[in-house]
């Protein structure tokens, strides 16, 4: 969101389409600024994570700052507001400090659009995890995933999703048991209770014997949960900035100004099955063909599975640090 | 300056520094809840003189230990696992188990997760002075905390803490005494894990930390006899691997988790309620539940499903057509399983011949019942709360298989509560002989699904059955009245001046005197019953200039010693009410204030706190108001002697005059009362006339003589209780002390009218309390005038009963009380002896602005709480007073029996049995029944009974409810409990002996 001058939107331009590209941090057209990420900050929510994208790595300063957190809330389904089987509402939130330059008005705006764009993607009802249900039609999981923009120094988009995609990985659903009280209709007065896992959807309908769950426990409130399912699932973002003839990757806030068009691709990398484009979106003023685009969408894919691929071996770093290794260190005291 | 630093612990740590559990709120919702953990290394281990720890500390185990234990001869401290406080409370707490006891934080908190009850007894136990009891802080002591690991469950987590901790100080005890140059190594003392956790156990000895399941510590000990019998039966089961428990066939159905209990009665499906046992049919029990307007019935013992009186129980009810009516039949547990065995009851052939017998009893013509009678039927599926405690037993002398006084051998016994309705206890105890013909106390422990009968453990025992002290005793633990005598703290709440204190001198500058009336010339008097110490209450009248007449109600000021949230006023309200017994009084207040400072006793200044009407001579009233007040009665009158001094035409005086006055003008209120409906109820009471205080044996019992000034004082009592709710009613509409007497539902009668419909043509119309009072006065028989009394005692039992409650819980338009006929009712007038009236003392004192309203009478919460604590202790006095002088009524039959023979005294039938009768014997307000042996013809229908008459060849005898009958009364002590009971025959019509 940098204001620059068009002499200065001029020397960027010229500098980027020069052979070999010129870049002021000199980066090449599709590297990456240094990102960090550390999950679990938030130790009262589900799961969270911070994101940033080009922190100064003397002071710390600098950089596009994102923190996300998944806080899980007990919905009740059928009185207007939860969805049978758990629903996920996003929403992103800027810092005014991020911003200095916007008005009050114009944040809202930009946080608007930030939220649509996470929303659209990550509250489709075909990426849900199949373990926010907790009671087949009474009760589920409602996943509020909320994400703060601290700082801006560009490439916000791909820091808000890397961001929510780990926030997501690290969330851990409690585990829950419905409990039922099912007494059959017939001669014998034989009754038949059972408590099962919440794994019931297949007997949705299954109409002929009438199912009673009518509350639900938490059989051991010591332990976090289990992990979302399919969290393999959350896509990554990436963001192709568009210079007539050429595109590069994580533009800092006066590429970003200087170009006339974005391209957010987000994709998701199956193990078992092709790459998942889950959604894209053109940012700016500039045009574009179909041509054009379907060609970006081949390097988005493989741009976008680095970012992947580099993002899954974090995570899992993340997972044995504040899991195994800080209990040898606790026994090594 | 002082210097600050901050420790600031980096997240990395989490996973040590932070607790996080999940809570799911009554809402529904669950929460994350964490907790920041702060490991120190200055956590003392408590033992006396520890050098590796911090000397300020307090410590309580002693240097060397225990070393009494033979298994431990170089000392010990013993570490409980939670089974141990979760199985053996009972044997912790006794006074012969002294080793010293070191208990973690993390037993404490299991404790309280899985029983609170339990947790305040742990609690208890640790601030007693002398025991020597250490609570240490494992999880926040370094060495000792733990971390979850994954895939572990919560409860290895606590067993993996519990033995890192026996571990740690059995390492922290070398240090605490450290070998000294030149001497011989000292053996030291243990720290022994004790545990029944078999697994637990097993891991110890991996990790060779000492340790030894309950029994076997036990036994080790030097006074085992003694602690044996205490061990609860679920420590008992590895001692006897041999017994097949899986080869026992389930007499009974498993119990359902308790979330599926809940689930059901949210959804509808069952049903939850409190037990009653049938105190004439061991075999059936009834649950009463919202949804039902009849109690669902539960038949059998696989329906009862090991329930046991008062449980808190889930029901689930059968198909309609499967509805059954309650039995007529008598069936005594003693004589149905009269050879069943203590020791073998499980076998196979004995089981069928319990069962056939069982079944045969229960047969009684449940199906041929008129349906109108059929109520829900069903079964328990599941408990939601034990309301077990200690019961008052005997020991049943046939089951002891050896009789030998000295033989210490471990025995199975049966134990018969004292009570009809709990069912036989079996215990196992090595000093059985000893205690036949004692009374005892027994803790039910646990009724498993295969055994037929609960099992439980000796507690103690209260004395030689039939002498006063152990039957005294018995009553007040069987109603659980708290007799304790009052401690210090509640003594360090009375006055200091004690017995001499009096009213200070009248004057601005004392505060008992600020916004007091002075009453101190009125003519005054108290009238009482015979014997009567704390008299709370006093009454005077007379004419004023203009016309009308000023009458008050004078009671004593106990608020103004009881003050709210002190310890007095605690234990107060968890006595809730003074007790009565024949010849013992259980004071809710200390006797100071009962009997001397606030008892309105005559010629001595008293603070009251007074009621004080204007009526026109027709007794309607122009005026009332409430005031502080200071009082000096002028006399204390019994009723007899008040009713003398009303009658004499030769007195005039002014203290006669007021009583005529207030006389007349009670007789108008009572007439006023009659007319709106009032009830005039009648429940059996009797006197029992003791020879003298000290032998205190009864001599006589003869019915209660009512007089005429009875009654004055009622009518003002009533009044001044209506009076004082309207007012604080209207002051605290939200959290006003009312009572109501809820009008019975018509279902209730519904057998009592039949029977008078079909035995003597009468119609009871139970529309209204009116039309019910007029229909019991036409309720005659010319030739029986006891008649009209037994119908109005048969009807009281119909009815509910009165309860305190707190005004803002309830709808306004149940505040009625049915039995008085009036809107709006209170307890203002005894707060001596109940704790309700303290209550409502204190909230008008607020509403005449005397006092602010204390903040716990402002919570709708507290005052309801209250009022659940003072109807059960009210409930539990009454019937601990009646017990009381039933006792005393069979101990007079049993001199009278000495001395005459034979006593037969008239009686009514008020109920009729298949194989008996139920009689009254309103002489001695006595309740009997009348077993036949022989096979009768029974009418269920017409509720009669056909006996074959004695001489052969004359015509069957019938006998019906309401008729007269004479029965010969025998005080017969049974032979297997000790327990002294009536025993009535039948004399005439026909004598039953033979039958």
């Amino acid at each position: 969101m940098a204001s620059i001058s068009k002499a200065e939107k001029a020397f960027i331009q010229s500098s980027l389409l020069s052979d070999p590209p010129l870049r002021a941090d000199s980066r090449g057209l599709i590297d990456f600024r240094t990102i960090a990420l550390e999950s679990g900050v938030a130790p009262i929510a589900n799961g969270s994570a911070r994101v940033s994208i080009g922190r100064n790595a003397q002071d710390g300063g600098g950089g596009t700052e994102v923190v996300a957190a998944a806080k899980l809330e007990v919905e009740s389904v059928g009185d207007g507001e939860g969805a049978d089987g758990g629903r996920v509402a996003c929403s992103v939130s800027c810092s005014p400090t991020a911003y200095p330059l916007l008005s009050p008005n114009a944040l809202d705006d930009l946080q608007h659009d930030m939220t649509s764009a996470l929303n659209a993607t990550l509250s489709h009802p075909t990426i849900r995890p199949t373990n926010l249900g907790i009671i087949p039609g009474k009760k589920s999981w409602l996943l509020n995933l909320d994400i703060i923009v601290f700082s801006d120094a560009g490439n916000i988009f791909d820091a808000i999703f890397m961001a929510a995609r780990a926030a997501l990985w690290d969330t851990k659903v409690p585990i829950t048991k419905s409990v039922q009280y099912r007494a059959k209709k017939g001669e014998t007065q034989a009754m038949d209770v059972d408590t099962d896992e919440t794994a019931l959807v297949g007997s949705a309908l299954d109409t002929r014997q009438a199912i009673q769950v009518a509350d639900f426990e938490l059989p051991d409130y010591w332990d976090e949960g289990e992990p979302l399912d399919g969290r393999q699932a959350w896509p990554v973002c990436l963001t192709l900035n568009l210079l007539p003839t050429l595109h590069f990757l994580d533009a800092t806030l006066q590429e970003e100004a200087s170009v006339p068009l974005k391209l957010l691709v987000f994709y998701s990398f199956p193990s078992d099955a092709t790459p998942l484009l889950r959604g894209m979106r053109l940012l700016g003023t500039g045009v574009s063909d179909l041509t054009q685009v379907k060609s970006l969408l081949k390097d988005g894919e493989k741009y976008a599975r680095n970012v992947w691929v580099a993002l899954e071996g974090k995570l899992k770093d993340e997972d044995f640090r504040r899991n195994q290794k800080a209990r040898e260190r606790f026994l090594n005291r | 300056m002082p210097e600050i630093t901050i420790l600031k612990r980096p997240r990395e740590e989490a996973v040590i520094t932070q607790r996080m559990f999940f809570k799911k709120t009554a809402r529904g919702k669950v929460i994350k809840v964490l907790r920041e953990r702060y490991l120190r290394d200055d956590i003392s281990c408590g033992v006396n003189g520890c050098r590796a720890c911090d000397a300020t500390a307090q410590t309580v185990l002693s240097r060397s230990g225990d070393t009494t234990h033979k298994g431990f001869p170089t000392g010990h401290y013993i570490l409980p696992d939670t089974n141990v406080f979760l199985a053996q409370m009972d044997l912790i707490e006794s006074n012969y188990f002294t080793p010293p006891i070191i208990i973690l934080q993390t037993v404490m908190e299991e404790v309280r997760h899985r029983s609170l009850p339990l947790y305040s007894r742990l609690k208890a136990l640790t601030t007693t002075d002398e025991r020597k009891v250490w609570v240490f802080y494992n999880e926040f002591r370094s060495e000792t905390a733990i971390v979850r690991e994954d895939d572990e469950t919560p409860n290895d987590r606590n067993d993996r803490g519990i033995r890192k901790a026996a571990e740690w100080y059995n390492a922290h005890l070398t240090l605490a005494h450290p070998p000294i140059r030149g001497q011989p190594n000292v053996a030291l003392p243990k720290v022994v894990l004790i545990t029944d956790d078999f697994a637990n156990r097993q891991k110890a000895d991996k990790e060779k930390i000492p340790c030894i399941s309950v029994r076997n510590y036990v036994d080790g000990m030097k006074n085992s006899d003694q602690l044996l019998d205490l061990l609860s039966a679920t420590g008992s089961d590895e001692v006897e691997p041999t017994r097949a428990v899986a080869g026992r066939t389930a007499l009974y159905a498993d119990y359902l988790p308790m979330s599926t209990l809940v689930a059901g009665v949210k959804a509808g499906q069952l049903h939850q309620g409190h037990f009653n046992a049938n105190q004439y049919n061991y075999l059936e029990g009834n649950v009463p539940v919202p949804a039902f307007t009849k109690a669902v019935l539960l038949a059998g013992r696989e329906n009862m499903n090991r329930a046991v009186q008062g449980d808190v129980v889930v029901v689930e009810v059968f198909n309609e057509r499967e509805w059954k009516a309650p039995t007529d039949e008598v069936i005594d547990q003693e004589a149905t399983l009269k050879n069943d065995d203590a020791e073998d009851s499980e076998e196979e052939g004995d089981d069928l011949m319990v069962h056939e017998h069982e079944s045969k009893a229960l047969r009684a013509e449940h199906t041929k019942k008129a349906p109108a009678e059929k109520q829900p039927t069903g079964r328990v599926v599941g408990i939601i709360k034990r309301n077990w405690r200690a019961y008052v037993c005997h020991i049943d002398s046939t089951s002891l298989t050896s009789s030998n006084a000295t033989s210490l051998g471990l025995q199975t016994v049966f134990a018969t509560p004292v009570s009809r309705l709990l069912p036989r206890i079996r215990l196992r105890t090595r000093q059985a002989p000893s205690l036949v013909g004692n009374k005892i106390l027994v803790t039910i422990d646990r009724w498993e699904i295969t055994s037929r009968y609960p099992e439980g453990h000796f507690v103690r025992t209260l004395g030689k059955a039939e002498s006063k002290e152990a039957e005294q005793e018995s009553l007040l633990l069987e109603f659980e009245v708290p007799y304790r005598p009052f401690g210090k703290a509640i003594l360090d709440c009375l006055p200091p001046e004690g017995e001499q204190w009096v009213v200070p001198p009248k004057s601005a500058a004392n505060p008992e005197w600020r916004d007091r009336t002075d009453l101190r010339d009125l003519i005054i008097c108290s009238i009482d019953p015979p014997g009567c110490q704390d008299i709370d209450d006093a009454l005077h009248a007379r004419r004023l200039t203009n016309g009308n007449i000023e009458a008050g109600v004078h009671i004593a000021d106990v608020s103004h010693f009881v003050h709210p949230e002190t310890a007095m006023d605690n234990e107060a309200a968890a006595r809730g009410s003074t007790v009565y017994l024949v010849d013992k009084r259980i004071d809710m207040l200390p006797a100071l204030l009962g009997t001397n400072l606030c008892s309105l006793r005559p010629h001595v200044e008293r603070l009251a706190f007074s009621v004080i009407w204007e009526m026109t001579v027709d007794a309607e009233i122009v005026n009332v108001g409430f005031t502080k007040s200071v009082i000096a009665s002028k006399a204390a009158f019994e009723y007899g002697e008040a009713q003398l001094r009303k009658d004499d035409p030769k007195l005039n005086d002014n203290l006669t005059q007021s009583i005529r006055l207030l006389n007349s003008l009670a007789q108008k209120l009572k007439a006023k009362r009659m007319a709106a409906g009032a009830l005039n109820l009648a429940s059996p009471e009797v006197k029992i006339h003791l020879d003298s205080s000290e032998s205190s044996d009864p001599v006589d019992v003869e019915q209660k003589a009512l007089h005429e000034t009875n009654s004055l004082v009622e009518e003002f009592m009533l009044l001044a209780n209506t009076s004082v709710a309207k007012k604080t009613q209207e002051s605290f509409p939200q959290t006003s002390v009312l009572r109501r007497h809820l009008p019975p539902p018509p279902t209730n009668f519904e057998k009592l009218q039949d029977i008078l419909q079909k035995r003597k043509g009468l119609k009871l119309d139970v529309s209204s309390s009116a039309a019910l009072a007029d229909s019991l006065d036409k309720c005659l028989d010319p030739k029986e005038p006891a008649f009209n009394t037994l119908v109005r005692i048969m009807a009281t039992r119909c009815m509910l009963s009165a309860e305190y409650f707190n005004s803002g819980s309830v709808s306004r338009d149940t505040f009625g009380h049915y039995g008085l006929a009036s809107p709006i009712y209170t307890h203002f007038t005894s707060p001596i002896r109940r704790f309700a009236d303290i209550l409502v003392h204190r909230q008008l004192a607020a509403a005449i602005g005397y006092t602010p309203l204390h903040p716990s009478l402002h919570s709708k919460m507290h005052v309801e709480r209250i009022m659940e604590v003072v109807n059960r202790r009210h409930r539990m006095a009454q019937m601990a007073g009646r017990a009381s002088v039933e006792f005393y009524v069979g101990l007079a039959l049993k001199g009278r029996n000495e001395r005459e023979k034979e006593v037969t005294e008239d009686a009514f039938v008020i109920r009729t049995f298949r194989n008996g009768l139920g009689v009254f014997v309103s002489k001695l307000g006595l309740e009997g029944l009348v077993m036949f042996k022989r096979d009768t013809q029974f009418d269920a229908e017409n509720y009669t009974i056909s006996v074959p008459s004695s001489g052969i060849g004359r015509p069957d005898v019938t006998i019906s409810v309401f008729d007269k009958v004479t029965v010969r009364i025998e005080v017969e002590k049974d032979k297997n409990t000790q327990r002294g009971r009536v025993k009535m025959t039948l004399v005439s019509p026909v004598d039953s002996r033979a039958l």
